[in-house]
């Protein structure tokens, strides 16, 4: 049984020292997208949420020229992880997630902090 | 670490035991006894910062996990600390994450309720009340006490209250906390069937009513478990699909499994954001004939009749969109209504009024701060974390393992005028519990990828997890994590 002990603690030790250390072995990887974030946004999202980010009513878009880019990053992250949360939540924006999808499935997936920042820097009305 | 040497570790264990004649569970409780101390003697130290000559009057808004932690890191980290925390709560550093074992019958609430004077660091100035005014541009806060106290930095640590309050028939008006008052929700969670283990006395509660719900399946009636999930973020993720893997384990362990349904109603339309963890979630769901309905949100509870109310919603196909090339989707819903035996919620979640209505909150409640720095995105003084931060994911105390390390390394960058460097990359963790001796430890962050701090497939459900999960986290959280130390 000792040497069980043994095993057992110098497996969580190891754990422990590793679990907890700031090392970077979750360095994220660099994806190439096909398409720059601006022709992202005016083939897929212009239509709906307009040239400029006004919105589109029309189409349901909402607007997001009068949104602070933590909002943008917030919601586009969401969106495209599928729910707040990582779990079972769901989002407000159902019908924004699929399309996000469908997106993706077209080959024009885009890097969300970058949009969210190029949909700020560009419309943004409070700036 | 070399995978090879963990995999044979296990294995080594495992023979010894059956060698020796010793169940995993009898094996577990002498593993448990030693485990706390070795745990607090280990070498789980995160080096302190070089000391910083820094100085000014820090307010922390929360004693809770995050807020002590960030206080005893920056108590260590400066020559001169002046700190300050408003906790009205005598319990705040209570481990929560532990709340799911006690529904589950496999710890006690003592073993979970820790008193906040034990951990309050040497030398910070504790004013037991809560904040309840905000005037950021003047860096003052009011409390409940009628006290203005003035701040050169403040750091938002106020986690999240649990709102029953939304969903209709339960006669409940007013949120509460995981720990402390409970008195807004007693005379209805934690009876006649409806449980949760969100806040402490639910918890005990819960595992109350899953023994009489056992019990009936046990004398041939057929019983129906329903566990919910809102709309809302809500704190640990993985707890509503936990409590159900735990009420599954025991209604087998009692040989009772046949006579009851168990369903999963979550809003959202997945198990899991991280397609790898979602499909071992569904995989391991149909193992043990759990069912779930996807898209359900909990709206109404009549505890008489013994019925949930859920708004269920769809997609439906609309007109062409010529852009997408597909056709675009309208949304419908409808109301449904599901009898239950045993009803456990998971109730809506929200940011403490005072602080979403406030300049520093948001239109979501939640404070508002670059997802990277932590830093609040008006007031470069002022940085948040834990629950109330709005960045995606998070809301679990690994999460906030990871952030308080760098609100303080930050602030200090702010203190001495320097550059802020430290940056958080959304790491979280969920160590789902599958059954009473098993736990998938899933590990993801804003890549939406699985990131493993071992080199084990992170989809499969293991032993080592369950007593990573059941005896070392805790010690690693009180001792390592409270102390600013790991």
């Amino acid at each position: 049984m000792n040497k069980a002990i043994t095993i057992f603690f110098g497996t969580i030790v190891v754990i422990a020292l590793s679990g907890c250390g700031d090392d970077d072995s979750s360095k994220q990887e660099v994806k190439n997208y096909k398409y720059t974030t601006a022709e992202v946004y005016e083939k897929m999202c212009a239509k709906c949420h307009g040239e400029k980010g006004e919105g589109v009513k029309k189409e349901k878009g909402p607007a997001l020229n009068d949104q602070e880019v933590y909002e943008l990053k917030m919601g586009i992250t969401d969106i495209k992880m599928g729910g707040i949360g990582g779990h079972s939540s769901g989002t407000e924006h159902e019908i924004m997630e699929h399309n996000m999808q469908k997106i993706i499935e077209k080959g024009m997936d885009y890097d969300t902090d970058a949009m969210a920042q190029y949909i700020y820097e560009n419309f943004n009305i409070n700036k | 670490m070399d995978k090879k040497i963990l995999e044979e570790g296990i294995e080594q264990i495992d023979a010894i035991l059956k060698e020796e004649g010793i169940s995993r569970r009898d094996a577990m409780k002498m593993f448990g006894l030693g485990g706390a101390a070795m745990m607090m003697g280990s070498g789980v130290v995160t080096e302190a910062k070089a000391s910083s000559s820094a100085k000014g009057k820090i307010l922390i808004v929360g004693g809770g996990l995050s807020g002590i932690a960030a206080a005893s890191l920056l108590m260590r980290s400066l020559d001169e600390p002046n700190i300050t925390i408003i906790e009205p709560n005598e319990k705040s550093v209570s481990y929560q994450p532990g709340q799911t074992l006690v529904g589950g019958g496999v710890w006690e609430d003592s073993d979970t309720e820790y008193m906040t004077a034990d951990f309050m660091p040497d030398g910070v100035m504790w004013i037991k009340e809560k904040a309840v005014e905000f005037d950021p541009d003047n860096n003052v806060v009011k409390t409940s006490g009628g006290q203005s106290i003035s701040y050169d930095f403040m750091i938002i640590a106020a986690g999240l209250k649990l709102d029953f309050a939304q969903i209709e028939g339960l006669g409940i008006t007013d949120s509460i906390t995981s720990r402390g008052d409970d008195s807004a929700v007693k005379d209805v969670i934690g009876k006649n069937g409806i449980c949760s283990i969100y806040f402490a006395n639910g918890a005990t509660n819960t595992w109350k009513l899953m023994q009489e719900f056992i019990e009936k399946a046990k004398n041939g009636q057929k019983v129906q478990g329903v566990f919910t999930h809102p709309s809302t973020p809500i704190k640990c993720g993985g707890a509503p699909k936990k409590i159900m893997y735990l009420t599954d384990a025991r209604l087998r362990e009692a040989d009772a499994r046949d006579n009851a349904e168990l369903t999963f109603y979550p809003n959202g339309g997945k198990m899991f954001g991280v397609p790898e963890y979602h499909e071992a979630i569904v995989k391991q769901f149909e193992a043990r004939d759990m069912k779930w309905n996807y898209n359900h949100n909990l709206i109404g509870v009549d505890p008489q009749a013994k019925i949930a109310t859920f708004y269920k919603h769809w997609l439906e196909k609309g007109e062409y969109d010529d852009i997408l090339e597909e056709y675009s989707m309208v949304a419908r819903g409808e109301k449904v209504e599901v009898p239950y035996d045993f009803l456990h919620i998971t109730p809506p979640m929200k940011a403490a009024e005072e602080i979403a209505n406030s300049p520093i909150g948001s239109d979501q409640g939640w404070v508002p701060v670059v997802k990277e720095t932590m830093q609040h995105v008006k007031y470069p003084n002022v940085f948040a974390l834990g629950d109330i931060a709005a960045v995606p994911m998070g809301k679990t105390g690994g999460s906030a393992r990871k952030q308080y390390k760098v609100v303080v390394e930050n602030l200090i960058s702010v203190m001495e005028g320097k550059e802020l460097t430290a940056e958080y990359g959304g790491y979280t963790v969920c160590p789902l519990i599958t059954s009473l001796s098993t736990v998938m430890l899933a590990e993801f962050d804003w890549s939406g990828k699985p990131t493993p701090s071992f080199p084990l497939d992170p989809t499969q459900e293991r032993w080592i997890w369950w007593l990573l999960k059941v005896y070392a986290l805790k010690p690693m959280t009180q001792y390592g994590m409270l102390p600013g130390r790991a």
